[in-house]
């Protein structure tokens, strides 16, 4: 636990210190920022439906980048050879990564709260629908970061890490997308699975159990493949 | 009981043996050097007792720990890889902070803890500069400061002064000397002069598998198999050899060159590695009325161990 703590306050401090973390963040919230307001004043009404309807579409370009060097640069630099030889489990590596990630993600989302707020002076805000809509944001987001910090334990090319990140979440949000011109029992599968859709669900203000059962068996299914894509390297 | 032990140490990559059959000790409080040409598998050698790289069979211990106790092993060992990797980004402070958080190192004594190997490696002028800015001797520097916050019974070090110029080498040297008083040490090179410096005893690796293992004086002796001399000598040198060779039969002249007016330089060996050769070519000089100019003792260096222990290698490769 030691150093799950350890290795994501590194990472933080890294964050913090390097031009790297702001870079992101910034780009972030002035991207968001821009959806809020274009999408406020062209339906003039007080609800963030169409802000939270975009959100994943940010995700998939900013997690990869907020991902791609956490082992990727391990791998790269030689480091990762010291961290396995600490005396920590591979899988503590993982979960310290992780942490850290979703540290930087819930920070960013945090600072979105300014919108909600924003529109309660403006008009009547339906406080559960956001909150839903916040709790299901943020579970998509977890599921996204594990699958991103999959692709940086694939290589040790950040750059590489970002890509494979990008189309592996650009598959999960295009299979909703296309999913209608499917054959049915495609639609099916992908209404089952599609992580978009169990996050459209939360959007209307529903919190369901199955719904947040599915992002949390997908952030386990996924911190388990870094895990083994780690342990992999050691025996090839 | 060793602090390190290999017992048939193998690790394969697909066919390919980088490591084979190694088996070795390491006593404790002994400084250890391992040498080999490039791609030897003094690395992959060091990943194996480290735990970062599992052996494909065989076994090691460190300290009577089985390698397969991982985490425990790792306890006991602090571990400088090639090339000092660390986190460019962090200032060393906070890089020796994180090795001992990871390390669990109660932070009541950590900062006590760094201050100490900031102190023992020279860390104290830069401590709160960022890596990144640091030449690579302060980088190495650093490296072995965050291997033995820990403490460490033992120390592996990968090449711990390649890329460094001469001084540097010096200091990093006497650093190692020093630990080597009270630790364990194994460290890899292939700069051989850097090894008589340091290490107790050494061992030549070539194709994962050991080729030889001892002092350096040992392995000279074996790499020579008997003794040789070379002596100038103004005067009648065949009348001398002549003289020589009554008393020590199987003395052979290698080498004879005129060097001077009436001096000439002579090269002698003897199959025996004890065989009086000094002493006999003195007492046949002075029966002859001969001077001696100078005589030297020829141990074969530690170079031509090397070369003749992994020179089969390079040939074929």
């Amino acid at each position: 636990m030691n150093a799950v703590i350890a290795l994501a306050q590194k990472e933080w401090r890294i964050n913090l210190d390097t031009p790297q973390g702001y870079v992101v963040s910034i780009a972030f919230l002035l991207a968001s920022g821009f959806f809020f307001g274009s999408n406020l004043f062209l339906s003039g009404q007080a609800d963030m439906r169409q802000w939270f309807a975009m959100l994943p579409l940010l995700y998939i370009f900013f997690i990869p980048a907020m991902s791609m060097r956490l082992l990727a640069d391990e791998l790269h630099d030689g480091t990762y050879e010291l961290l396995a030889t600490m005396p920590t489990r591979t899988i503590d590596i993982v979960l310290g990564k992780y942490v850290s990630l979703m540290g930087h993600i819930t920070f960013l989302l945090m600072l979105t709260w300014l919108y909600p707020l924003t529109l309660s002076l403006l008009g009547n805000v339906d406080m559960g629908t956001v909150m839903a809509s916040y709790l299901g944001a943020w579970l998509l987001a977890a599921l996204f970061a594990a699958v991103c910090l999959y692709a940086s334990a694939l290589t040790s090319h950040a750059m590489i890490a970002y890509i494979v990140g990008l189309i592996l979440l650009l598959v999960f949000f295009l299979l909703t997308q296309v999913s209608p011109t499917l054959p049915v029992f495609i639609q099916d599968w992908i209404v089952m699975f599609g992580p978009i859709n169990h996050y459209q669900n939360m959007m209307r203000g529903v919190v369901n159990l199955a719904d947040v059962m599915l992002f949390v068996s997908g952030v386990v299914i996924f911190l388990s493949l870094s895990w083994f894509a780690l342990e992999r390297r050691r025996w090839r | 009981m060793p602090m390190i032990k290999a017992e048939k140490l193998c690790r394969q990559y697909g066919n390919q043996f980088a490591v084979k059959d190694l088996s070795f000790e390491v006593k404790r409080g002994e400084v250890m050097g391992l040498l080999g040409p490039n791609g030897a598998g003094k690395s992959t050698t060091m990943k194996m007792l480290t735990c970062f790289l599992p052996p494909s069979s065989g076994d090691a211990s460190i300290d009577g720990l089985s390698l397969a106790e991982s985490i425990q092993v790792r306890r006991l060992v602090g571990y400088l890889p090639e090339h000092a990797p660390s986190y460019h980004d962090l200032d060393v402070e906070s890089y020796l902070q994180f090795t001992g958080k990871m390390h669990g190192i109660p932070s009541a004594t950590r900062k006590d803890k760094i201050k100490e190997m900031a102190g023992a490696c020279g860390l104290e002028q830069v401590i709160f500069r960022r890596i990144e800015e640091l030449s690579k001797g302060y980088r190495q520097r650093v490296g072995l400061a965050a291997s033995m916050l820990h403490d460490p019974q033992c120390l592996i070090l990968d090449e711990p002064t390649t890329g460094l110029d001469p001084n540097q080498i010096v200091e990093i040297r006497h650093l190692i000397r020093r630990l080597g008083e009270q630790k364990t040490v194994l460290l890899s090179s292939h700069i051989l002069p850097e090894v008589q410096a340091v290490c107790d005893r050494m061992m030549i690796i070539d194709k994962g598998e050991l080729q030889a293992l001892g002092t350096s004086d040992e392995l000279a002796k074996q790499a020579q198999g008997g003794s040789s001399l070379t002596a100038i000598i103004q005067g009648d040198v065949d009348k001398v050899l002549t003289k020589l060779k009554q008393t020590l039969a199987e003395v052979e002249v290698s080498q004879q060159d005129q060097v001077e007016d009436n001096q000439t330089q002579v090269e002698l060996y003897h199959p025996d590695p004890n065989a009086p050769l000094a002493e006999n070519l003195f007492h046949a000089a002075v029966s002859e009325g001969v001077v001696l100019l100078e005589m030297r003792n020829e141990k074969a260096s530690l170079e031509d161990v090397f070369h003749q222990l992994t020179q089969g290698s390079e040939v074929q490769s």
